[in-house]
């Protein structure tokens, strides 16, 4: 499990070499979180992570736990995991190396909406939020630059909702072409967004399971059967018919006719 | 003098889309270039004006003052094609050949007329003037539903009857009835259109089954749909939308209609 030693080595050549400085930058700026932080902002953020080292099988964080710090995975891959009504294990996500997980922690209060397990030998960054504020306190450009991520996500996430409530519509409509056009964008394994593709991944498979479902009910079309109750029929016709007025009709009609086609 | 053909609409009961379904073939006929009239008959409960963008306010002389020998026809055909406003399905019969002739939405007139009656020479006479005046291809009528003494003089003077049903027993019965009517009034061209067929019926399988049970063509099967009652009554909904099934399906309609002999 992990050790809480700093991950960040600030003198060269002393101690153990853990992982290279450089290297915790860069996780740093690969993360939607921090990706917008000047270097020295980086650097003074890198001083402040810990390693956590987990072998496979090891619980990085369980759902309902107090949550209080953001892991960025180093090396390895993790599961992220929930259980369904029956208590089976539903994997809701796969992390790797670059990603981040629990970032929400350092801003809210809320307990671990997850659980997350290493899948093998996991090197991960933990920050604390009791650390992290103080950065915070000291560095109004870590701030705004914290700020301007998550204002950029929300952006990023509008943009999906609105495609969606579009193709929604459009799905309504029963006009499902815009599967095959979009297809590409959902299989951009590289892209950062991860949340998004997999909501996008649910859309699509749903979307799919609409139409084959509409195309089956397509193929057993309901048969209507119509009935004239022809005894009605041949009543309220003569109640029409019956009268002084339909008389007259009928012969002012005919008269009309006779001379309309004789024009 | 009887170059123009009456078309009347008609359907036994309300809520066919009659007036809708009337206005919009109307437009489709005038977009193919004929001289088109538009009666509003359905004295009781007038609205086709409305899907034309005309409000009360706009309307001049109407199809009363007309029965009541105040008007000339003259008066009170009102060019559509000179007043399309902003409606985006509207616009598009800008200069076009399309007459409304409104029926007045006064209370008092209503009744004034209902109870005076509507004299079978003197609507004739009115819709053959009105065909001559306007040098009219085609006069569309909007009739009240059911069959009332107004609608029984539309019917006997029609060229052609468009009778509007929806795919219901109800609805058949009824029009079972309009056929037989329209059959004894000697009316030449009937035909039958289905509208708000839900569209997980076989609509082929509809027409085949109508057209059999009444002998009568079928000239086209249209879906119920929301984005019909979504557009309301602001615009012409094949106009705006002209791509939609229902609307494919009107025009289906208005190619029977011209090619009438």
């Amino acid at each position: 499990m992990g050790s809480g030693e700093s991950a960040y080595e600030t003198v060269s050549g002393t101690g153990r070499r853990k992982i290279m400085n450089e290297d915790i930058t860069r996780r740093l700026k690969e993360s939607t979180m921090f990706n917008g932080l000047s270097d020295d902002a980086l650097i003074a953020l890198a001083e402040k992570t810990s390693l956590r080292k987990l072998a496979m099988g090891d619980v990085l964080m369980r759902k309902g736990d107090f949550g209080d710090s953001l892991f960025l995975i180093h090396e390895g891959w993790v599961k992220i995991v929930t259980t369904n009504s029956d208590g089976d294990e539903l994997i809701l996500n796969k992390c790797g190396p670059g990603e981040s997980i629990g970032e929400m922690a350092l801003l809210d209060q809320d307990p671990r909406s997850a659980t997350v397990i290493a899948l093998e030998d996991v090197e991960a960054l933990e920050l604390s939020r009791d650390v992290f504020e103080e950065i915070l306190d000291q560095r109004p450009d870590v701030s705004f630059a914290v700020i301007r991520g998550y204002s950029r996500r929300l952006r990023f996430a509008t943009n999906y909702i609105e495609r969606a409530i579009d193709w929604t519509q459009k799905i309504a409509a029963g006009d499902y072409s815009f599967i095959d056009q979009t297809q590409p964008i959902i299989d951009q394994k590289n892209s950062n967004d991860n949340k998004a593709i997999q909501l996008l991944s649910a859309f699509f498979i749903m979307v799919r399971k609409v139409k084959e479902r509409e195309d089956g009910l397509k193929k057993q079309l309901e048969k209507l059967t119509f009935e004239i109750d022809q005894v009605r029929r041949k009543q309220e016709f003569e109640e029409i018919t019956g009268t002084e007025f339909y008389a007259n009709l009928k012969e002012q009609a005919k008269t009309l006719r006779q001379k309309r086609t004789q024009q | 003098m009887n170059k123009g053909k009456i078309v009347s609409i008609h359907s036994f009961r309300g809520g066919t889309g009659k007036s809708n379904t009337t206005a919009n073939l109307a437009a489709q006929v005038a977009m193919a270039g004929k001289r088109v009239g538009v009666v509003d008959t359905d004295i009781q409960s007038p609205g086709i004006h409305v899907l034309f963008g005309l409000d009360e306010n706009k309307m001049g002389k109407t199809m009363n003052d007309f029965l009541h020998g105040t008007a000339t026809i003259r008066e009170i055909g009102f060019p559509i094609g000179d007043h399309v406003g902003g409606a985006e399905g509207l616009s598009k019969l800008a200069g076009k050949n399309l007459w409304l002739f409104p029926s007045s939405i006064r209370g008092r007139e209503i009744s004034q007329i209902l109870r005076d009656g509507v004299d079978f020479n003197k609507l004739n006479e009115g819709l053959q003037t009105t065909i001559s005046e306007f040098d009219l291809d085609y006069l569309f009528i909007d009739t009240h539903p059911g069959l009332n003494e107004e609608t029984l003089l539309s019917i006997a003077t029609s060229d052609v009857l468009i009778i509007i049903l929806r795919p219901d027993n109800q609805d058949l019965q009824g029009t079972s009835v309009t056929v037989d009517i329209a059959r004894s009034l000697d009316v030449p061209n009937l035909m039958l259109m289905v509208n708000k067929a839900l569209p997980k019926y076989d609509f082929a399988e509809i027409k085949n089954e109508i057209e059999a049970k009444f002998n009568a063509p079928v000239a086209g099967v249209l879906p119920l749909s929301f984005d019909i009652a979504e557009n309301a009554s602001g615009d012409l909904f094949s106009l705006r939308y002209p791509d939609h099934q229902w609307s494919q399906a009107l025009r289906g309609v208005a190619q029977a209609v011209l090619a009438v002999e």
